[in-house]
């Protein structure tokens, strides 16, 4: 199937909008009540390998946004979903029940950015020890001002 | 319970052992442990009941510092997320970095990325196997390897003035054109390592006590590979044709002659033989790249480094490591740094994910030749 035959098909069965990009990928949004069936679908259309999750946190917008990265073995093609959360309540599902690592890229999502996937069991921590700061790789988080803080490294320099 | 495997049959096995429950700390501190990473199993005996894996002693807040670097300064940054293989990480962000701006590299600058990835590729191979040799108290084999991967680290060194971290790849090339006769030496030096293949086998794949030892360790059928996430030579191991060089080509492999190993068996054996197919694979890939490596330029001109600006977007861009999928999925709000920068790392599925399946009701003993079998690398996971 050629990939403008790919977005087109997503689009007649699903309503969801998505547009090609580079020369072999498709970019989707997905509203999040809606992230776990369309990925299900992907899945049932060839969209097997799930490469990684990750988020983005568009802190003006005040919103963040997981992308999900999956690709087509058999359509060589590769596609980014991307599902928008509200920063104040950033809430999403899981997909472990579609691919059983999906787990660990939540539980890291979530000591990461603070996203909560519902139905994932494991939600604590993974690579950080007593962390008690907001989570890291959020914009609003300071590293310098967390280093003078935690360590008063900088200020004894000063 | 996360295995797939009852937990009263686990404790059934480990009845049979004879033993007290125990907690064991299988690293960070063990010498069959590769990186700054540990396992905290429940075991019986030898048997092991339950795994928690203890990632994040290595961490160093890579995706963070990046949002905080220059575009360039984060060149420096990159290939220590993988020290064995680092020139993946390069050439993934940099392709992130080139599909945003829509530039194509000249084809001097394909050419030559696709010769050092491949040399990347061997050196890492070279370790991976010769890891595995040392697990099975096989340490010939490391030393063997290590003294192979020395030629190829030499010539890095000439090419790039480093032996680890090259540094070598820029958006829009490649930083300096191959010096007068290293494509010679490398020649030399390949002549030189196929010949040592026969070695190889007489030390690992004719040795009984390597086949007994590895056979059955970690099994992986295709599906089973795919539904986990397990990429690269794991992947094709279980006999499935799926490579990144392939199905979704990058540099030069577009103009390379070539067919993707794939030996099936899908077990610790497997993948050490698969292992050795695709450094034959690199040797003759290197080969057509030097015979077909065109004149011309080797990098764009993307003016001052200092104030080199990626218009607004994002891109993910995936290249075959060693390992498998390595990619960078790079943001830009058309900035003087990126806004967000998230690696894929070929280990993690397998190390942080995958292990709850295969370790509980595995021996101790089996642990090290699991990971080293399915070419874990904890430093892509912390990233």
């Amino acid at each position: 199937m050629t990939r403008n035959a790919l977005v087109e098909r997503i689009e007649a069965e699903t309503g969801i909008e998505s547009r090609p990009r580079y020369s072999n990928q498709i970019e989707a949004s997905v509203p999040r009540e809606r992230i776990i069936s369309f990925l299900s679908f992907l899945k049932t259309i060839g969209f097997e390998h799930l490469s990684n999750i990750t988020a983005i946190d568009w802190i003006q917008d005040s919103t963040m946004e997981v992308v999900y990265n999956v690709w087509s073995y058999s359509e060589r093609i590769h596609i980014t979903v991307k599902s928008p959360v509200p920063r104040g309540n950033p809430v999403s599902f899981t997909c472990m029940g579609l691919w059983p690592q999906g787990r660990v890229y939540e539980q890291e999502l979530h000591e990461m950015f603070g996203i909560s996937f519902q139905g994932n069991p494991t939600q604590g921590p993974l690579f950080l020890h007593n962390w008690k700061d907001i989570p890291p790789l959020r914009k609003d988080f300071d590293t310098e001002e967390y280093s003078r803080r935690a360590y008063g490294y900088l200020e004894e320099e000063q | 319970m996360l295995s797939s495997i009852p937990y009263t049959e686990l404790r059934e096995l480990a009845r049979k052992d004879d033993c007290i429950q125990y907690e064991l700390f299988f690293g960070p501190n063990f010498p069959g442990m590769h990186g700054n990473f540990g396992y905290i199993l429940d075991v019986a005996g030898s048997t092991i009941l339950r795994v928690r894996p203890n990632p994040g002693l290595l961490h160093r807040g890579f995706e963070k510092l990046m949002e905080q670097k220059l575009w360039f300064q984060n060149l420096s940054l990159i290939p220590r997320i993988c020290v064995v293989d680092p020139d993946p990480n390069e050439v993934a962000y940099c392709g992130a970095i080139e599909k945003i701006l829509g530039a194509e590299i000249p084809e001097r600058a394909k050419f030559i990325r696709t010769i050092t990835l491949e040399m990347s590729r061997m050196t890492s191979l070279l370790m991976g196997m010769g890891a595995l040799g040392g697990m099975m108290g096989l340490y010939t084999v490391m030393y063997r390897m290590m003294d192979d991967r020395e030629g190829l680290l030499s010539l890095f060194e000439w090419l790039t003035g480093a032996r680890i971290y090259h540094i070598y790849n820029l958006p829009g090339g490649v930083r300096r054109d191959i010096p007068d006769g290293w494509t010679e030496k490398l020649e030399d030096v390949l002549k030189q390592l196929e010949s040592n293949i026969v070695e190889w086998d007489r030390l690992m794949f004719e040795n009984p006590v390597v086949q007994k030892r590895l056979s059955g360790i970690g099994p992986l059928t295709q599906e089973q590979a795919v539904n986990w996430g397990i990429g690269g030579p794991s992947l094709r191991a279980t006999g499935f044709k799926a490579d990144t060089r392939k199905d979704d080509p990058y540099a030069a492999y577009p103009y390379l002659d070539f067919e993707v190993p794939a030996v099936g068996g899908g077990d610790a054996l497997a993948r050490a033989v698969q292992v050795r197919e695709e450094y034959i694979l690199a040797i003759s890939l290197i080969r057509q790249a030097l015979k077909k490596l065109p004149e011309g330029p080797f990098k764009l001109d993307t003016g001052n480094p200092l104030k080199f600006i990626v218009p607004k977007g994002d891109a993910y861009n995936r290249v075959e490591s060693s390992k498998g999928e390595y990619a960078y999925h790079v943001v830009s709000n058309g900035d003087l740094k990126p806004y967000r920068v998230s690696v894929r790392g070929p280990s993690l599925p397998g190390g942080l994910a995958l292990c709850h399946e295969h370790l509980p009701g595995m021996l101790i003993d089996d642990v090290a030749i699991w990971m080293a079998s399915l070419a874990i690398c904890p430093p892509d996971f912390d990233r």
